[in-house]
């Protein structure tokens, strides 16, 4: 008995570190709730690079060309918005995986000449969690199910 | 003085009649976001496949310009990879409708990526904009032509600054 709910702690744990078809369909309901519509999606945008840029400060440098020092720009706005629109393609295509590892490559492709390593993403990762979290609150955040389809989608823009 | 009324009346109606007013916007919002959810599973891919079939139905010589895309192949991956990228671009543009100043910044963007392609031409978009409007009446429930056309242009406009006619 003891053996068989150590088995199945120890499945419970091989699940929940999983982006399996559940956990995909989860973060689809959760990102659409987070995203919204119209404003809502600003201040996500906004709550992501100011987290990014308290924890990384250096990573500012590599936005200079669309005023990563301000982030309260329309040019560092519209750039937000188009990393979360990059985002929100991602997780609307987890439930399609041919189409989703197209959409890598040409992330992939965007991202190659510009340098980001794998820590700068694992920010990244860390800094929509906290800003999904923050929108539809504490109780309900599946983290389990958040980190390793967020890794599937930056392992897949790293190449 | 009256005629003064009628002038500015006159001015007033044709302002209404060509602008994407904050009415048309929210109008234009609600009925996007209740078909282009990330959380609908598959509805993405058909609406985006949807223009693109419809537009290289009406205008056969666009194909050509999506060669790096295999536009010739509608069902290939990297083409409704493709689909997918250029409908999110809309739907970013939709919710920026709200915040014009950011919304200035992310057309004059997108007119960039355009202009880097030979072939893309303003006569082009006019021509998806028909696709848009032949497709979203067949999904969206309640579809307003009028407010969505009158939005849907103010976002092309900014989208063809600088493009062939």
């Amino acid at each position: 008995m003891k053996s068989l709910i150590a088995f199945m702690c120890l499945l419970a744990v091989a699940f929940a570190s999983e982006c399996g078809p559940l956990q995909r369909l989860k973060v689809k309901r959760q990102w659409a709730e987070a995203y919204g519509a119209d404003y809502s999606r600003e201040k996500l945008g906004h709550a992501i690079w100011s987290h990014v840029f308290q924890h990384a400060p250096a990573a500012r440098d590599m936005f200079a060309r669309v005023r990563g020092d301000n982030i309260h720009t329309p040019e560092f706005r519209a750039h937000a918005m188009r990393v979360i629109g990059g985002v929100d393609m991602c997780i609307a295509l987890l439930d399609d995986e041919d189409i989703l590892n197209s959409q890598l490559g040409h992330l992939a492709e965007q991202h190659s000449s510009r340098g980001v390593d794998a820590a700068s993403y694992d920010t990244l990762e860390h800094a929509i969690m906290m800003a999904v979290e923050e929108v539809i609150g504490s109780q309900v955040f599946d983290e389990d199910a958040w980190e390793p389809c967020l890794d599937v989608i930056t392992a897949g823009i790293q190449g | 003085m009256l005629a003064l009324f009628v002038v500015l009346g006159l001015v007033a109606g044709g302002l209404a009649s060509n602008s994407c007013t904050t009415e048309d916007r929210r109008e234009m919002q609600l009925m996007w976001g209740k078909v282009w959810s990330a959380q609908f599973t598959g509805r993405r891919v058909s609406i985006a496949q949807a223009v693109f079939k419809d537009l290289f139905h009406n205008v056969p010589a666009a194909v050509g310009l999506f060669d790096r895309v295999d536009g010739s192949d509608v069902n290939s991956n990297k083409f409704k990879a493709h689909c997918i990228r250029v409908v999110n671009g809309l739907d970013s543009a939709i919710g920026l409708l709200s915040d014009p100043s950011t919304l200035n910044e992310q057309l004059a963007h997108l007119a960039t990526q355009h202009k880097e392609r030979t072939g893309v031409t303003k006569s082009g978009f006019a021509a998806i904009a028909q696709s848009f409007l032949r497709v979203m009446p067949q999904v969206a429930s309640c579809f307003n032509p009028d407010a969505w056309s009158r939005c849907f242009n103010r976002i092309t406009d900014g989208m063809t600054e600088g493009l062939p006619a």
